[in-house]
């Protein structure tokens, strides 16, 4: 089959692997329909995610048509249609049960390499490093879905791929961090970031009552799609505008009741500090930048939230605890427990409370992946979401 | 230190005038047959503490002789001809006293801890007694311990154990034998008396407070090439092991067999792509359902 291989930073080609095999009696292998490249697959292609090695295949959104199943598997049929969640979850362990699915304790044969790195282990993930199992990902023909008995969710045919595939990631890892600020329609929401996890957290932040909801980036057609399309009331150009000063102004000196960083590691920014970051980053002693999560801290009001969506891999420097502790905030983080929401994001799909083709920009053959990356890295004809197709 | 003791009591037992000179104290009959005898402590002392470098009583036998040679000093004080010398006899003792502290202590602490057994521990979700049960069966064991080939169980304590060495094809084997055994809480076992692999271990099945899931212990000591069991060689060839194994064993007895990835399905450094054939694939699967829900929101 064809897939896309990581072959080195900034370096991805499509290419001949072995298609993949049953291993174990949970698997399933699922042919995939539709497939797109994620924000966080940036950081591996721009080599800022340790573990990566030469022909790991990329991908963790995906969904497709189930072709084989391991005899463990009872609740899928041949040919049932499936959108998977990219972080794998066994559905037993104890924090499978207390919902904490991205805290899987037994998906991620590789445990000992996060344990090192972060403490405890990791959930596994598909085409994300050795760091979360070292599994084959998702822009390929074919993958193989570990626990397949408890991750993929049956989508109904009168849904385009459009519209369900978002629920392996992005649609609820934003819903999530709208979910962290504990929204009430009195509640302000700044959301770091307009790309496609910032826009969901936009558009779930409104979903969930929120009546102003503020979005930062520095692109003007990623903020025209926040107003126009996810329902943002503001919109800050960190370009041009000072976002501390702006969003002091709109709040009348409050701060934002709750803030979301939807950027990660890779913040952009300018002056001294982000200078010093990316020095820092590139010499390899500091593994990200945090500069949005820095200015949300410093942007919430006190005793409220700051929700971290975006992806972080290490240690930072210049992290304004003093602020974090002394103005009560609360952190909310992680990476989403995606098989949470899930259902509960079909069901308002099918309401038609939200139709999450909004955020769709390209569409494209998967042999054309590696103009996709380079398009989505350097923000190319606007783009916000690329779909892959083979 | 068992060298100076043992050269400090040859000279106390051959030349004890001259040294009771050279401290500053009388020469007399007396005094001859006191540091004879306190010659021979040292030779003593010496000898064991030469014998098995390693072991910390010797040397707080040495401490021992270091008070009493205190006290000798102390009577003999009155008898001094020399204080300067005298003065320096007692300087000297105080310091070969304080040399003997240190060493003594240390010795304490690095022969305790070479004793002490390399602990791991996992927590499963299941109750203890199946977990114990599952373990029990110790022909089950090559599952989830990916360096053994086959456990073969004699009766209900003697087995045999058979291991991959981690290059090449070479097998190790080696005889166990259960020396206790509490149902749902605890086995221990050591390697038998002609084995050439020794160990010592224990794995203890306890229940987690408030859950019933069980808390698994693995203790063990490790021993070969005429190498006593200790935590030395535990610690670098077991432990690594006993980690894997435990996670595995977790994987086993949650979700019903070992996970492989597309990378981990290799040994050894894989891209996290499909084999052209299955490399590795659990042997057993117990069909275990999930029962975590999921679209719950806490």
């Amino acid at each position: 089959m064809r897939a896309t291989c990581w072959m080195g930073k900034k370096h991805v080609s499509v290419e001949r692997v072995p298609d993949p095999k049953l291993i174990n009696a949970r698997d399933a292998i699922v042919k995939v329909t539709a497939t797109t490249i994620c924000g966080s697959d940036l950081h591996l292609y721009n080599g800022y995610m340790p573990t990566m090695q030469k022909g790991d295949i990329l991908g963790h959104e995906f969904m497709g048509e189930v072709v084989e199943l391991g005899k463990g598997v009872t609740n899928l049929k041949v040919g049932d249609r499936v959108v998977v969640p990219f972080a794998i979850a066994c559905g037993n362990c104890e924090s499978c049960q207390l919902g904490f699915f991205s805290c899987c304790e037994n998906s991620n044969p590789n445990g000992w390499m996060p344990e090192k790195l972060m403490g405890h282990a990791t959930c596994g993930a598909f085409g994300y490093s050795h760091l979360t199992g070292g599994f084959a990902g998702g822009q390929a023909e074919y993958v193989r879905v570990p626990f397949a008995d408890f991750g993929p969710l049956k989508v109904p045919s009168s849904l385009t791929d459009e519209q369900v595939l978002f629920l392996s990631d992005i649609f609820p890892t934003g819903y999530m961090g709208a979910e962290f600020c504990e929204i009430t329609p009195r509640k302000v929401i700044a959301v770091w970031g307009a790309g496609p996890v910032g826009q969901f957290a936009i558009a779930s932040a409104r979903l969930l009552g929120a009546e102003r909801v503020i979005a930062i980036d520095r692109f003007p057609y990623r903020l025209k799609m926040a107003i126009d399309k996810a329902g943002a009331t503001d919109a800050i150009n960190y370009e041009e505008q000072n976002v501390q000063e702006v969003l002091r102004d709109l709040t009348a000196g409050r701060g934002p009741d709750a803030c979301i960083d939807a950027v990660g590691l890779e913040a952009y920014g300018h002056g001294f500090q982000f200078a010093h970051d990316s020095l820092k980053q590139k010499a390899k002693i500091q593994m990200d930048r945090p500069m949005a999560v820095r200015e949300a801290i410093m942007a919430c009001r006190g005793g409220g939230i700051v929700s971290i969506m975006g992806v972080y891999a290490g240690f930072v420097d210049k992290f304004p605890l003093g602020a974090l502790m002394n103005r009560g905030l609360t952190i909310k983080t992680g990476q989403c427990h995606v098989q949470r929401y899930m259902k509960p994001l079909l069901e308002r799909i099918e309401r038609g409370e939200i139709d999450p083709s909004f955020v769709v920009s390209h569409h494209m053959n998967l042999s054309d992946a590696p103009k996709g990356y380079d398009m989505f890295m350097h923000k190319q004809d606007d783009v916000m979401k690329i779909i892959l197709r083979s | 230190m068992g060298w100076f003791s043992v050269a400090l009591g040859a000279t106390e037992l051959a030349f004890p005038r001259t040294l009771a000179r050279l401290i500053g104290i009388e020469a007399g009959a007396g005094t001859s047959a006191v540091l004879r005898f306190a010659g021979l402590r040292e030779i003593a002392s010496g000898v064991a503490v030469l014998m098995d470098p390693g072991r910390p009583q010797p040397l707080y036998a040495r401490l021992a002789g270091d008070v009493m040679d205190f006290g000798l000093l102390a009577l003999a004080a009155r008898q001094r001809t020399s204080t300067p010398r005298f003065l320096a006899a007692v300087g000297a003792v105080a310091g070969a006293t304080a040399l003997d502290a240190v060493a003594a202590r240390r010795t304490r602490r690095a022969y305790a801890a070479a004793n002490r057994p390399v602990v791991y521990s996992v927590t499963i979700n299941k109750p203890p007694t199946e977990v114990y049960a599952f373990y029990r069966r110790l022909s089950q064991l090559p599952l989830f311990m990916d360096y053994l080939e086959s456990v073969t169980e004699y009766d209900g304590r003697r087995s045999y154990w058979v291991a991959k060495l981690p290059i090449g094809k070479r097998t190790v084997s080696w005889e166990a034998e259960i020396t206790d055994d509490i149902p749902g809480q605890m086995i221990a076992w050591e390697s038998t008396e002609d084995s050439k692999i020794k160990m010592r271990g224990r794995v203890t099945f306890s229940q987690t407070p408030g859950r019933n899931m069980t808390e698994v212990r693995v203790e063990m000591t490790l021993g070969f090439m005429g190498k006593q069991p200790s935590s030395a060689l535990a610690k670098f060839f077991a432990k690594p092991q006993i980690k894997g194994d435990l996670r595995r064993f977790k994987q086993v007895m949650e979700t019903g067999e070992v996970l492989f990835s597309d990378a981990s399905e290799f040994r050894g450094k894989h891209a996290a792509q499909p084999p052209v054939q299955v490399q590795r694939k659990p042997e057993l699967f117990v069909p275990n359902p999930p029962t975590a829900e999921k679209g719950v929101r806490r």
